[in-house]
C-alpha cells in the first residue's frame, strides 16, 4: 500500500525533563491538527482523543511510549500525538511490537492498526500474539475497509448487513473477539470511538493488563463505508453490563453468542484473565553493559 | 608408513547407524591429541531415517589447506543390512558410493554383521578390507545397541595404531556418560576393546602387520576447539553485544537458534523461535527499534519470505544483522547441499533502492570474528548487514586455536547512539539529520529528552512522512551517502594470495577461499603461477580497489558455487573487467581438483564458462607437507 501523504512537519521538538505529563504534553512533536490528514469525521478522531486521555491517566511518558503504526489511515495515528513511533510493513505491526516489548519490558508499547492489517495481511501475527502474550496494548481500528486504498473491503465487511448469498468474492466478516479468544488471547475488549470517553476507560483497563490487550474499536469510515456508520454502532452498540464476570471464559464465549442471537455488538471487557508469565528484564544494550561478556564457559562445550 | 595424514570417511543410515557419533567422538580425541581436523563436506538428506549419511574428515599434523578431493584414505561403513535376503542390498550404500574413492591401498572397514560383502576389486587395488560384526557385538554381546559406534570406534584407532592405552577415550567416555552411570561408562569401553580384538584378529589372519596409516599424538601448546561455522558465529553474536535473536526452523540455521536459546539468556539476551520467516525478522527489528542489537538466521527459502523486511531496515534505518546460510536452490531446491547462490537477492532483492552491506566469511574464525564487526557495522550504518554462509562453512567443523575467541580484541561500539546529555546539550533531536556522513544520531526509546519517529514511507528529517521532491532527493541521497562512508572507512579490500600481474587471478567469496589456496599449490605443481583474490566483503563492492588488483590479471577467473556466476556479474559490472568462471552446482563441495580443471581449460582452450561436477574430478597429487 502506499501512502499519498505529504506531511511537512514545522513543529518544533521539546527537551524536557520527566514530568507529569498534561492532555497538552500529546500534542508536542506530533503533526499539528490542522496536518492531520484524516476525512473530517473519521472515527479515528475518536481513537485518537480516547488514547490521549487513557495515556494521561495512566501517566505514560511520551519518551517511554513506542507506537507501532500499521499501514493504512489508522496507522498514521502514530504522528498524531507524542511518543516514539514506528512504521514498517503491512501486517507487522504486532511482530514489531512483540519484539520491543519482549527486548524493552520497561515501555509502553501500543500497536495501532486497522482490520485489513490486523486481519487480513497481519493474521499471522495477530493470532500467535494472543498466544505469546507480550504485555503490548493493540488497538484495532475497525470500519470495514481499506480506506487509504479507496475502500476495499476488508476481514469484517459486512457486518449487520442482510445479504442474502456470499460468495469465496464477498465471504461474511468474521469475529475479531472471537478469534481472539480462540487463539488464547487474555484481554478482549470492543470499544466506539464515537464514545471516546468510554473507549478510553477500557484502553487504560487494556494498559494496564499484564499481556497482550486487544481492543477492537468501531471506528467509522465516513468516506467509504456508508452502511456501519456512527449511527448504526450507536443504534447496534451495547455496553457489557457490569454483572458480567470477564475472569470467566465460558461466560465470554456466552457473551458472545447472546450478543449475536441479539443483533447486538458488545462495548466493554469480554475477557480479562492475566496468564502467570516468567518476569523478564530490560535486555542489555548499552555498550558498558555488553562489552566484555565473557564466552569461555561456552569455548569449553568445544574443546 | 604415513603418519598425521590422511582423508577419512564415515557412512552409515541416517538416525540409524550414528555417524556423526562416530566423527564427533574422533573429531574431539583428535583436536586434544593435537591434531588437526578439517570436516566440511558433510553429506545427509532432509528426510529423517534412513536416507545414506556420510561425514568425510581431513586429519594432519598441521592445518590442512583445504577438504582437497573426494579420494579417500579410509573409509569406515556403518549400514548393516536390515534384510539381508533382499536380492538389492539397500544399506551398503557407504561401500557403493565411496568404496570408488578409495585410493590404492586405503582401509575399508564395514559392518559385516547381516554378512560379507564383496570386496574383490577393493582388494585387487591394495585396499585392506576389515569385515566388523559392530552392531551384533553391540546387540548380542553387550546388550547395548548404540555401542556399535563405539566398537567402529575401537577398531579405528587399533588399526591408526592410535591410543593404545585407551587414556584419551576412556576420558571423553567418561565425561559423556559417567552421569549415566559407571556401567554405561564400562560397556562403552567393553565396545572399544572389541573393535580392537576384531582388527588384530583380521590383521592375524590375513598376515599383515597393520595399515599403511598411523596417527600420532602431537603435543598440544595451546588450547584448541572444534568447532562449526554456526557455532562460531553464534558465539560471535553473542560476544558483539547480539541480545535478541530470532529464527524459523530452516536447515542449516536451525543450530543457530538452538544454540542461542541455550546459551543467549546467560548474557541477558532472548532467543526466540519465529512462528513465520516474517515474525522472525519483524520481532528482530522491533527489538532493534527499543534499542537492542538484533538478529536473525535464516537459509535461502527463509531470506525469500524477509525481502519486505529489507527495505523497511534500510529505509527506516533500522540495523540489524542477517545470517543467511545458503543451501542450494531455488524454492525448497536442496536443502542439505552447499550452495553460493543468494548473493544476488541479498545485493539486490527488494523493491526500491537501499543502502545495505553484504559480509561473508571464510572460515569458522571468521564467523567469529567477522560477525562482532557485523553487529558494529549495523549500528554505525543503520542498515541490514548480510551475513552469508553456506552449508558447508555453518555445519562443517574445524580445528580453531581457543586463542581466536579469547585473545581477538572485542569493542562493542554502538555508533551514534545519543544519551541524555547529548539531548540536553543539542536541543532538538532530528531521527534522520542530514549529515555529511549520511549517518544520524540514533535514540533509544526511553531516553528522556527526545523521542523518534520512524517510518518506512520516506520522511523528513524529523521522520513524518514526505513526498516533498526536495525532501526525497536529500533523503535517497543521504542513505546512500551512508555506503560513501562505508567503503572509506570500514570495507576490507580482498585478501591476495601471490603476485597477480599478469597471470591468471583466481577469485572468490566465502567458504571457497580453502579451496582455492589448495588448487593455487596444485597449479603451481603444474607450472601454472596463480594468484588468488578472495573477498569477504562484498557490498558495496570496493570497485575502485578491487580494479587495482584484478586489471593487472592476464584473465580473472572466479570461483563460485552457483550456475551463473553471481559475483562474476557484480565484478564485471562494477569494474568493467571481464570475467570468467568456475561454476558447480551439483550439491557437492568445489573439490581442489575442479578448480585445477577448471583453469587448465580456461587457459588451453579460453571458453568463458567451466562447469564442473559433470564427471568425476581426476585429483592432481602434490608433494607430501603441502
Ligand atoms: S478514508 Fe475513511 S478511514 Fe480513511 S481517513 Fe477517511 S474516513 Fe478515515
Amino acid at each position: 500500500m502506499s501512502e499519498p501523504n505529504v506531511t511537512k512537519s514545522n513543529g518544533q521538538s521539546t527537551v524536557r525533563a520527566a514530568q507529569k505529563p498534561s492532555a497538552k504534553l500529546w500534542d508536542e512533536n506530533a503533526t499539528p491538527r490542522h496536518r492531520i490528514q484524516w476525512c473530517p469525521g473519521c472515527g479515528d478522531f475518536g481513537v485518537l482523543a480516547a488514547l490521549k486521555m487513557a495515556l494521561t491517566k495512566q501517566e505514560v511518558t511520551p519518551a517511554n511510549l513506542l507506537m507501532v503504526g500499521g499501514i493504512g489511515c489508522s496507522g498514521q495515528i502514530r504522528n498524531y500525538l507524542n511518543g516514539n513511533a514506528f512504521h514498517g510493513t503491512h501486517g507487522g505491526a504486532l511482530a514489531y511490537a512483540l519484539g520491543a516489548k519482549m527486548s524493552r519490558p520497561d515501555l509502553t508499547v501500543i500497536a495501532l492498526a486497522g482490520d485489513g492489517d490486523t486481519f487480513a495481511i497481519g493474521v499471522e501475527n495477530f493470532v500467535h500474539v494472543c498466544r505469546r502474550d507480550p504485555g503490548v496494548m493493540l488497538v484495532i481500528m475497525d470500519n470495514g475497509v481499506y480506506g487509504l486504498t479507496k475502500g476495499q473491503h476488508s476481514p469484517t465487511h459486512g457486518r449487520g448487513m442482510d445479504i442474502k448469498e456470499w460468495s469465496e468474492e464477498s465471504p461474511p466478516p468474521f469475529s475479531p473477539l472471537r478469534l481472539a479468544l480462540t487463539a488464547g488471547a487474555t484481554f478482549v475488549a470492543q470499544s466506539f470511538s464515537g464514545d471516546p470517553k468510554h473507549a478510553s476507560e477500557i484502553y487504560v483497563q487494556a494498559l494496564q493488563h499484564k499481556g497482550f490487550a486487544m481492543v477492537n474499536d468501531f471506528s467509522p469510515c465516513v468516506t467509504y463505508n456508508k452502511f456501519n456508520t456512527y449511527d448504526w454502532y450507536r443504534e447496534h452498540g451495547e455496553d457489557v453490563s457490569a454483572s458480567h464476570d470477564p475472569a470467566n471464559l465460558d461466560a465470554a464465549w456466552e457473551l458472545l453468542n447472546d450478543f449475536d442471537r441479539r443483533g447486538r455488538l458488545p462495548l466493554g471487557v469480554v475477557y480479562r484473565h492475566p496468564r502467570a508469565k516468567k518476569a523478564v528484564n530490560r535486555l542489555p544494550l548499552w555498550p558498558e553493559e555488553l562489552q566484555g561478556a565473557d564466552v569461555r564457559p561456552l569455548l569449553q562445550l568445544f574443546r | 608408513m604415513i603418519t598425521n595424514h590422511l582423508k577419512l570417511l564415515v557412512g552409515g543410515v541416517q538416525l540409524r547407524d550414528g555417524v556423526v557419533t562416530v566423527t564427533d567422538v574422533l573429531g574431539r580425541i583428535l583436536t586434544r591429541a593435537g591434531l588437526y581436523v578439517l570436516a566440511m563436506e558433510r553429506g545427509y538428506a532432509s528426510t529423517i531415517y534412513g536416507a545414506h549419511q556420510y561425514d568425510p574428515m581431513v586429519i594432519a599434523e598441521q592445518p590442512p589447506v583445504s577438504w582437497g578431493d573426494p579420494a579417500l584414505d579410509i573409509l569406515v561403513a556403518l549400514d548393516y543390512d536390515s534384510n539381508p535376503d533382499a536380492s538389492q542390498q539397500p544399506n551398503r550404500d557407504t561401500v557403493l558410493r565411496h568404496g570408488s574413492h578409495l585410493k590404492d591401498g586405503g582401509v575399508l572397514v564395514y559392518d559385516s554383521s547381516t554378512g560379507e560383502i564383496p570386496t574383490e576389486a577393493l582388494e585387487r587395488r591394495g585396499i585392506k578390507v576389515f569385515p566388523l560384526p559392530a552392531r551384533n557385538i553391540a546387540r548380542d554381546e553387550l546388550k547395548l545397541d548404540v555401542v556399535k559406534n563405539m566398537v567402529a570406534v575401537g577398531a579405528l584407532f587399533r588399526l591408526l595404531e592410535f591410543d593404545r592405552d585407551v587414556t584419551l577415550l576412556r576420558k571423553l567416555v567418561e565425561e559423556r556418560f559417567m552421569r549415566k552411570g559407571q556401567k554405561v561408562v564400562d560397556t562403552n569401553l567393553q565396545a572399544a576393546r572389541r573393535g580392537r580384538e576384531v582388527v588384530e584378529t583380521v590383521l592375524k589372519a590375513r598376515g599383515w602387520t597393520g595399515t599403511d596409516y598411523h596417527l600420532e599424538p602431537r603435543p598440544v601448546t595451546e588450547p584448541r576447539l572444534l568447532i562449526s561455522g554456526n557455532e562460531a558465529l553464534s558465539i560471535g553474536a553473542i560476544q558483539g553485544g547480539c541480545r535478541y535473536y530470532a529464527g524459523y526452523p530452516i536447515t542449516p540455521a536451525s543450530a543457530i537458534l538452538e544454540f542461542l536459546e541455550e546459551h543467549l539468556p546467560k548474557y541477558g539476551g532472548r532467543a526466540m523461535q519465529g512462528q513465520n520467516e516474517r515474525e522472525s525478522i519483524r520481532a528482530a527489528l522491533g527489538a532493534a527499534v527499543a534499542g537492542v542489537r538484533a538478529m536473525v538466521g535464516t537459509s535461502g527459502p527463509g531470506l525469500s519470505l524477509k525481502v519486505e523486511e529489507f527495505g523497511v531496515s534500510g529505509m527506516a534505518e533500522v540495523p540489524i544483522v542477517i545470517v543467511d546460510t545458503q543451501r542450494a536452490g531455488p524454492s525448497t531446491g536442496m536443502p542439505t547441499k552447499s550452495e553460493q547462490a543468494d548473493l544476488s537477492l541479498v545485493v539486490f532483492g527488494g523493491h526500491g533502492e537501499i543502502p545495505r552491506i553484504v559480509l561473508a566469511p571464510a572460515t569458522q574464525e571468521e564467523c567469529y570474528t567477522m560477525m562482532i564487526d557485523a553487529h558494529n557495522i549495523a549500528d554505525k550504518y543503520q542498515c541490514p548487514v548480510f551475513f552469508l554462509t553456506d552449508l558447508n562453512l555453518s555445519e562443517g567443523r574445524k580445528v580453531v586455536p581457543e586463542a581466536v575467541f579469547t585473545q581477538t580484541a572485542v569493542r562493542v561500539d554502538r555508533g551514534t547512539l545519543v544519551r541524555e546529555e547529548d539531548l540536553r546539550r543539542d536541543g532538538a533531536y532530528k531521527r534522520f539529520a542530514l549529515t555529511p556522513s549520511g549517518i544520524s544520531p540514533r535514540l533509544v526509546p526511553g531516553t528522556l529528552g527526545g523521542i523518534f519517529k520512524v517510518t518506512g514511507s520516506e520522511h523528513d528529517e524529523r521522520g513524518f512522512v514526505s513526498t516533498d521532491p526536495a525532501t526525497r532527493k536529500a533523503m535517497m541521497e543521504k542513505r546512500a551517502r551512508k555506503m560513501e562512508t562505508y567503503l572509506r572507512e570500514d570495507a576490507k579490500p580482498p585478501q591476495v594470495f601471490g603476485t597477480p600481474d599478469r597471470k591468471p587471478v583466481l577469485v572468490g567469496w566465502g567458504s571457497t577461499r580453502p579451496v582455492l589456496l589448495d588448487a593455487q599449490q596444485r597449479l603451481r605443481a603444474l607450472k601454472i603461477e596463480a594468484a588468488v583474490v578472495h573477498f569477504t566483503h562484498l557490498w558495496p563492492f570496493p570497485t575502485d580497489v578491487a580494479k587495482a588488483v584484478l586489471g593487472r590479471a592476464s584473465v580473472i577467473i572466479a570461483v563460485e558455487q552457483n550456475f551463473s556466476g553471481q559475483f562474476a556479474d557484480v565484478i564485471q559490472s562494477q569494474s568493467l573487467l571481464p570475467v570468467r568462471r568456475i561454476v558447480k552446482y551439483n550439491g557437492l563441495p568445489i573439490y581442489a581438483s575442479d578448480v585445477v580443471g577448471g583453469v587448465e581449460q580456461i587457459l588451453q582452450d579460453g571458453i568463458t564458462h567451466v562447469r564442473v561436477g559433470t564427471e568425476a574430478p581426476a585429483p592432481v597429487r602434490v608433494s607430501e607437507g603441502d
